[in-house]
């Protein structure tokens, strides 16, 4: 009798801890979006409202609707940047050498910096009087000269997915690097010998087979970029305008200034289905069994 | 077709030297083969006539035009590696065809180039195959098969045997040969076994620490080895090496050994050699020398007796049907006309005259 209690009360504290932590306040979030819940109004959560929240932001939001598309506009550039700049460095820093092992060791070191510190620095570096980028563009080109970037909203969202890509660019450069070193060398000396120049083997060999790791750093990248938050505080604090309010700002913004409890939790629902559908296909893909499918 | 030539090649790598100084002349339509352990820079002397290394000096030539400058895809020449090099995404079919397509090679014309090359590699129902549905030997075929779909001047071949189960190796090792007949495309086949060199080449360059050692036709590689280590390295059993003296036409060991060798202008510490097939286990007192049985091993088509000579152990390779008691005392008759004499100083070889 006691065996066989004895294994379910050594895992309880284990359990209770994951359940208080993350399971309750999942469950309270998903019952509180079907709820009105301001807290402007009410310190404990009102009637049941059944999926209204959930249609309002679907259907009769605008800025639901605007932080979507700044939030799709975001991901799709980024993931795009990142996955083709992440290939190119990695391609060029294949070759073995000092200076090539020197600067694969760097690379680590932007993922290693907080992302609240990165918006931090950008907003610095961009800063219209005083910042190096902005000084170093109106440098190069002349007509830049005094342009003030986090105030115009399509290049605040630009330097908002440069930020982004100077964090994640290269950490995921050494992912690809992983990748290019796992690859067999043969079938790409057989290419070159076959008559295929540098391109084409990069086209028709070395690409294809590397497909598997790119699909992993877009799936990856593309999770990290739905739920883009910090940088969007520091750097562009969502402005101007809206033009960079994510839709994980947007849930900030609904639950800790407006207090609209119950509306949040339905917004940040939403965001979340979306991340669960892309992990459980990203875990898919890394965990399928080498040449199977 | 064309010949290949290397001039004065060396290959280095920091302080490493792969390939030393290095000439070889490969003639049109010729099967050469390099052999050697690993690490004795056959492996690179391929790859710097393919273009997939650079020479450190030295220049590489093929149909007489000097290549050092060229790509690999501009030497016009095809290569089966040991581990296939196909393409792991595309079919069989495409994989054969990619030579082709790369040379703008369309439609009905390409289809047909690539069944007759399938063809000749008894590959055709497999054409829409993945590599990795095949089995090794089958892979082998495809990477034939696109070495010869758009006949090259000169085919390279580097140890496409290793990964193949003994039988299947015997049996592609003929449709090689084979193939390279019909064709008459200029080969260098990289190998460290010493049957497939013997079996296929016209010509062995027998390499070893970057420097070809020997070069000439498997029968002179085999019956006047030019120095220890080619000697030593051809031959299954290898060859028994005995170190001791020679002086006045007799060759001398410790222990009482002692033979004739009719060679007679050398003197000072010498090597003697003699092959397996060419030791006779006779009865006691009826032979050059006594010695004692040390091991009997039967190995189907023969009996190897190992037999203490002085302090020599030597092998004798003896019919398969021969028994004797170990220990016991029998004599030993050296074939004095395939004796092999090496300057225990140089390891060059006393004896190039000797008969074949």
């Amino acid at each position: 009798m006691r065996d066989r209690w004895l294994k379910y009360v050594l895992i309880l504290p284990a359990a209770l801890l994951v359940m208080g932590t993350t399971i309750w306040p999942l469950g309270v979030s998903l019952v509180t979006s079907f709820r009105d819940w301001r807290l402007t109004r009410s310190l404990t959560p009102g009637p049941f409202i059944g999926v209204e929240h959930y249609l309002i932001a679907l259907t009769d939001d605008p800025d639901f609707a605007n932080a979507a598309k700044v939030t799709a506009i975001f991901t799709l550039v980024d993931v795009a940047v990142t996955v083709v700049s992440a290939l190119g460095l990695a391609l060029l820093l294949r070759r073995a050498g000092v200076l090539h092992s020197v600067t694969r060791a760097v690379l680590i070191l932007p993922f290693a910096v907080s992302p609240a510190l990165v918006g931090i620095s950008f907003r610095f570096m961009f800063n219209a009087e005083m910042g190096v980028f902005t000084w170093m563009a109106g440098a190069i080109i002349p007509w830049l000269k005094g342009f003030v970037w986090l105030a115009d909203p399509v290049a605040a969202l630009l330097v908002l997915m440069f930020s982004d890509a100077w964090r994640w660019v290269p950490y995921m450069t050494l992912v690809v690097l992983g990748g290019l070193a796992a690859l067999p060398k043969e079938p790409e000396e057989a290419a070159r010998i076959d008559g295929a120049t540098e391109w084409q083997v990069l086209r028709d060999v070395t690409i294809p087979a590397l497909l598997p790791v790119l699909a992993v750093v877009a799936i990856l990248k593309t999770v990290f970029a739905l739920k883009m938050f910090d940088q969007v505080v520091t750097l562009t604090g969502g402005g101007p305008g809206q033009s960079t309010v994510t839709l994980a700002h947007l849930v900030f913004s609904i639950a800790f200034r407006w207090y609209d409890m119950g509306y949040a939790s339905a917004v940040a629902w939403i965001l979340t289905a979306l991340l669960v559908f892309l992990a459980v296909w990203y875990m898919k893909l890394i965990l399928r069994k080498p040449g199977g499918h | 077709m064309a010949d290949v030539a290397l001039l004065n090649v060396t290959k280095r790598w920091g302080g490493f030297v792969a390939v030393r100084d290095q000439s070889l002349a490969i003639r049109d339509g010729e099967f050469m083969v390099l052999l050697g352990p690993s690490g004795c820079g056959k492996t690179t002397t391929m790859r710097m006539i393919a273009g997939l290394e650079e020479p450190t000096s030295g220049d590489i030539l093929i149909g007489g035009q000097r290549v050092n400058d060229l790509p690999p895809r501009d030497r016009d020449i095809a290569m089966v590696f040991q581990s296939y090099g196909l393409y792991p995404h595309m079919t069989v079919g495409d994989n054969i065809g990619y030579p082709l397509k790369l040379r703008g090679i369309k439609g009905a014309e390409r289809d047909a180039q690539i069944k007759a090359a399938a063809a000749k590699v008894e590959l055709g129902d497999l054409l829409h195959r993945k590599p990795r549905e095949l089995s090794g030997g089958q892979r082998q075929r495809v990477a034939l098969a696109r070495a010869i779909v758009r006949r090259p001047t000169v085919f390279l071949m580097d140890e496409p045997l290793s990964n193949l189960d003994a039988k299947l190796r015997v049996s592609t090792r003929a449709e090689i040969k084979h193939l390279q007949h019909e064709l008459g495309v200029t080969t260098v086949y990289v190998t460290h076994d010493q049957i497939e060199a013997m079996t296929l080449a016209h010509r062995v360059a027998v390499m070893n620490q970057g420097e070809i050692r020997q070069l000439d036709t498997p029968e002179v590689i085999y019956d006047r080895p030019a120095d220890l280590f080619v000697a030593g390295f051809i031959g299954s059993p290898p060859m028994n090496l005995v170190t001791g003296h020679h002086g006045d036409g007799v060759f001398t060991a410790p222990g009482g050994f002692r033979f004739t060798t009719r060679v007679g202008h050398h003197a000072g510490p010498a090597v003697l050699g003699v092959r397996p097939e060419d030791v006779t286990v006779a009865p006691a007192g009826g032979g050059d020398l006594d010695a004692s049985i040390y091991a009997v091993e039967l190995t189907g088509d023969a009996v190897l007796v190992t037999v203490m000579a002085g302090e020599a152990r030597l092998i004798a390779k003896a019919d398969r049907a021969w028994r004797a008691e170990i220990g016991s005392t029998v004599a030993l008759r050296l074939d004095a006309t395939r004796l092999h004499l090496f300057d225990a100083a140089t390891t060059r070889r006393l004896n190039p005259e000797a008969p074949r």
